[in-house]
């Protein structure tokens, strides 16, 4: 699915507001405190940083720096302690945990690390549990999931359950459904994380190339410096604060 | 909700063990319900099968029949109630049968009724020494057109026809004359004996002009309180042990649908714990909450429906290789579809206790880990 | 013992939940194996404890005291019949009385000769000595059934003195009261003017003479006489019409309970051990022999079984001493102890599905991951 972003030219210094198409995700002096017993830990450091419309970012760093904490409040996962956060054109700062997941459901997409597909459904149905969770339109989610599973390449494999599909093709699978809902935003979780270097990088491959066929921005979340020539923008995350 | 119900599909096998535990307790529900109902029938059926609107004992019987004793001064005072139409008299005794074909020490229990409204199911009082027989006794040897002896006195009595549903006291019925049943009184057990006019109760008709509770007051109000008067289906409750079976078999019945709370709890409490990495994940996507749990209580339900179809199943068969007369078991649409709903009713509570459980499930636990 | 404890201990709510269904179930059988009990001796407690070594019903009486009817004639032949010692009338009807200001039913049983039909034990008083007196059963002695409580015949208005108490005496689950023949006749002649002289006996209640044993003189007086129906007291009580019924009818209600148990506690193991995979595999791999794994199981199924019994008899045992409506209940110590045996090795038979799978598993599985596959 085409959304017509795809040559919309990249300004990093855009000066964007809520409602600006040209910004997928931005994140602005976002900052993010856990209370432990009775010591305050913080997670994110003042934090900013815009993602393009079609952009592909690395969030790279070490265990423990912040990537996670980033990625959720990006994702509509975690609110901010301070802070403002905006995806696509809302602005998602204050919304409660119902806002929230309503925007996980239409706005944003997810390819976790360890793929999580619900092993009980095949991979269609992996798709089409997206249109389940939102109760939206039955028949466009199934040609939307049948025209998906075809351009991953995944057709034949529709009606294959989890458990008879190999490592990149249930990666697949969680691409697909990351993109079920159209997002204008896909968060990857260490996506070549289980995978060895060679199937890795065709994983970074197909999600470049998905990506950037849909003008779909991604945060991808990798600890993994090899991977990262796939990414247009590279940012470093240490101890909770952003580095270009 | 399809999620669950495709999770079922494909995963039949981890639902399999609460499935057979819930159709153990339905069985056992709906056999304690079938007993209970078996029971009080089989007690009470000839007395709730009656057509009248209203019972009348003596005051002092507590409405069993055997202890009343009403007279003809009752009777005229009851037919001037206003809002009677009719009053027929009612009496019983119990004896045994020597039925032909069984040995002679091998005598069949039965209550012979002298009635004067016919109960439901029977016309007017046969001729003389005939009786109707209650279908029960057909599995004692007991048909049509053959004579049975009653009692030690060995009172004839021809059986003219058979009747269904009306037994009394754990005992299949004969239904004659008053005639007959104070012939056989008399010659069976003689310090019982009653006077022509006397009855052990009567049945009263109403004209529909007032309610049936209201009829019985007034009734008693004429009688100057020398009656005791109920309604038809109260008068079949006041019967000696029908409130304290009842309320003994609805206790172990009710304990019985706790365990089958606690069952679904620990089963969906085990079942989510199992499933919070999934349950995370699809939180993550943007699932509810609510739709979450809206699959668990489908899931509680779907279960407790199959296990009471399955439970019902067995039961009707038990029901159906009951041997007639071995244990008073009766099993009515009415207790299946009571249990179904009770048991709907504990799979949704039992599956409650894990609303918390998926409520604390956090979406950014998807996020960061491996497993 | 140590891995099992504190797994439980880690799991408090999970054990806790199924400590309870099993609590519950064992109190529910417990429970309904006391009303068993408690239901018979109210039913036929009465037969069971009277004097009379036999009783001899007319055989149209079918075997209980309020439908049989013994005649003067059937009565001399049964006095004929030799090895007969001692024999005297047994006369039971159910009246209506006042006691304790409360309208209800009572069996009043007359008897001819003392040790023939009397209480054959009393718990306080003593026998009566007058028309006007009698023993009531003990359990209704709280319903205005005490010694020096007067209970009055309705209608008639006889009244009649409490002098003693009886165990174990009620008979139809209606308070019994036990007084001479002639206190019998006084009341039936009260109660329904149009009666007879005098009742006919409803039993004729037989000592054996020397030399005789009681089911030997039983079987004699039938042999001799096709109406009469002599059985022992203990076999009386037995052959009541409806008590076969009822035992039978809580047998296969205590076995389907019985059924629930192993049930749930064999899912409850199953779940858990399939849940903890991952860690068993971690477990054998770090050195865990499998019958250890196993036996850890095994002390899990015993420690929750024991706890459940533990708790469903604290359950029961407070309620078992209690009075429902006319029912005595008792704590009833070898149905505790055998349904502890027999539940706990039918749950510990139940959790042998999930010690195969304990056995099964591939400590490989810690390094590739496929012992922890969903």
């Amino acid at each position: 699915m085409n959304h017509g972003r795809r040559d919309t030219p990249h300004t990093p210094d855009d000066q964007g507001t809520a409602a600006d198409s040209h910004t997928a995700l931005r994140l602005e002096a976002v900052r993010k405190v856990y209370r432990l017993g009775d010591d305050d830990v913080v997670a994110l450091h003042h934090a900013d940083l815009r993602v393009g419309a079609d952009e592909i970012v690395a969030l790279v760093g070490p265990s423990g720096s912040g990537k996670t904490t980033l990625c959720s409040i990006a994702g509509a996962i975690l609110s901010p302690t301070a802070g403002r956060v905006v995806v696509g054109e809302q602005d998602i700062t204050e919304f409660g945990e119902s806002e929230l997941s309503r925007v996980r459901r239409e706005s944003v997409g997810f390819v976790f690390q360890a793929v999580n597909l619900v092993p009980f459904l095949t991979a269609r149905e992996n798709l089409l549990v997206i249109d389940e969770l939102g109760s939206r339109n039955r028949s466009a989610a199934r040609a939307r999931a049948d025209q998906l599973l075809d351009e991953l390449g995944l057709a034949d494999r529709a009606s294959n359950l989890p458990s008879q599909l190999s490592g990149g093709q249930r990666q697949r699978v969680a691409i697909g459904r990351a993109l079920m809902n159209e997002p204008s935003l896909v968060l990857f979780d260490e996506p070549t994380s289980a995978l060895d270097t060679q199937l890795g990088e065709k994983v970074m491959e197909l999600i470049r190339h998905e990506m950037k066929a849909r003008g779909t921005a991604a945060v991808i979340v990798t600890h993994d410096e090899r991977m990262t020539h796939y990414a247009d923008r590279v940012v470093h995350i240490t101890d909770g604060v952003l580095a270009a | 909700m399809r999620l669950a119900l495709q999770e079922m599909r494909r995963r039949p096998g981890r639902f399999v063990t609460a499935t057979a535990i819930l159709t153990l307790i339905a069985l056992l529900l709906l056999f304690l319900g079938g007993l209970l109902d078996g029971l009080i029938g089989s007690a009470t059926s000839a007395i709730s099968g009656q057509t009248g609107d209203v019972i009348t004992f003596s005051s002092t019987s507590q409405s069993s029949l055997p202890s009343s004793r009403v007279g003809g001064a009752v009777r005229s005072e009851i037919a001037g109630v206003p809002g009677v139409e009719r009053v027929g008299g009612l009496g019983v005794t119990q004896v045994g049968a020597r039925v032909p074909g069984r040995s002679e020490r091998d005598l069949v229990d039965v209550a012979l009724f002298g009635y004067e409204l016919p109960p439901a199911g029977l016309g007017v009082p046969p001729d003389r020494a005939k009786a109707y027989a209650d279908t029960s006794l057909r599995a004692k040897g007991v048909a049509a057109g053959g004579t049975i002896l009653l009692g030690p006195a060995r009172t004839p009595i021809t059986i003219a026809g058979f009747v269904d549903g009306l037994r009394y006291g754990g005992q299949g019925t004969l239904w004659a004359s008053p005639e007959t049943w104070r012939v056989v009184q008399a010659a069976n057990r003689p310090d019982a004996a009653s006077a022509v006019d006397v009855f052990q109760a009567f049945v009263v008709r109403g004209d529909g002009s007032v309610r049936a509770a209201e009829l019985a007051r007034r009734i008693d109000d004429a009688t100057r309180g020398s009656t005791s008067s109920r309604t038809t289906a109260a008068a079949a409750d006041a019967q000696p042990g029908v409130e304290q079976q009842r309320s003994t078999f609805n206790q172990i019945i009710g304990a019985t649908v706790g365990v089958a709370i606690v069952v679904v709890a620990l089963f969906f409490a085990l079942l989510i714990v199992e499933r919070t990495a999934l349950y995370g994940v699809l939180k993550a996507i943007g699932a509810r909450s609510r739709t979450l749990f809206g699959g668990v209580v489908t899931q509680a339900i779907v279960v407790s429906l199959l296990a009471s179809a399955i439970g019902a199943l067995l039961a009707l068969v038990a029901a159906l290789t009951v041997p007639a007369g071995s244990i008073p078991f009766s099993l009515s649409p009415a207790r299946v579809l009571g249990t179904v709903a009770l048991l709907v009713l504990a799979a949704i509570l039992g599956c409650s206790f894990s609303l918390r459980r998926v409520l604390r499930i956090d979406p950014a636990s998807a996020i960061g880990t491996a497993s | 013992m140590y891995l099992a404890t504190r797994e439980m201990m880690r799991a408090k709510v999970r054990y806790g939940l199924l400590m309870a269904a099993i609590g519950l179930l064992v109190f529910l059988i417990l429970f309904q194996q006391t009303l068993q009990s408690g239901l018979l001796d109210a039913f036929v407690g009465a037969v069971r404890s009277q004097s009379a070594p036999v009783l001899v019903f007319s055989v149209d009486g079918r075997r209980n005291f309020q439908g049989s009817v013994v005649t003067p004639p059937l009565e001399a032949s049964i006095r004929r019949v030799d090895g007969v010692g001692r024999a005297g009338q047994i006369g039971v009807r159910n009246l209506p009385a006042r006691a304790g200001g409360k309208l209800t039913q009572v069996a009043l049983i007359g008897y001819e000769v003392e040790g023939l039909g009397s209480p054959g034990r009393l718990t306080a008083g003593r026998l009566p000595a007058a028309t006007d007196e009698v023993v009531a059963s003990d359990a209704n002695r709280g319903d205005g059934f005490d010694i020096g409580q007067k209970v009055r015949i309705e209608p008639g208005g006889r009244e009649l003195e409490v002098v003693g108490l009886a165990p174990d005496a009620q008979l139809l689950v209606t308070p019994t009261l036990y007084g001479s023949y002639d206190t019998l006749t006084e009341a039936v002649r009260a109660f329904n003017p149009s009666a007879t002289d005098r009742p006919l006996s409803s039993a004729i209640g037989v000592g054996p003479a020397a030399g005789f044993a009681p089911s030997e003189l039983a079987s004699r007086i039938n042999a001799a006489n096709a109406d009469a129906d002599a059985l022992t007291a203990t076999d009386a009580a037995a052959a009541t019409p409806g008590v076969f019924q009822v035992r039978q009818s809580f047998q296969i209600i205590l076995l389907l309970y019985a059924l629930v148990v192993p049930f749930v506690t064999g899912l409850f193991f199953l779940i858990i051990t399939f849940q903890k995979a991952n860690a068993l595999t971690l477990l054998r791999a770090v050195g865990a022999p499998r019958c250890r794994l196993a036996t850890a199981l095994l002390v899990q199924v015993a420690l929750v079984m024991l706890g459940g019994i533990a708790l469903g008899t604290l359950l029961y045992a407070p309620l078992a001493s209690q009075r429902l409506g006319g029912l005595v209940f008792h704590f009833q110590a070898g149905a505790v102890l055998f349904w502890s045996v027999l539940l706990l090795s039918l749950g510990l038979l139940s959790a042998l599905l999930s010690v195969r799978r304990v056995l099964a598993i591939d400590p490989v599985g810690a390094t590739t991951g496929a012992g922890v596959a969903r």
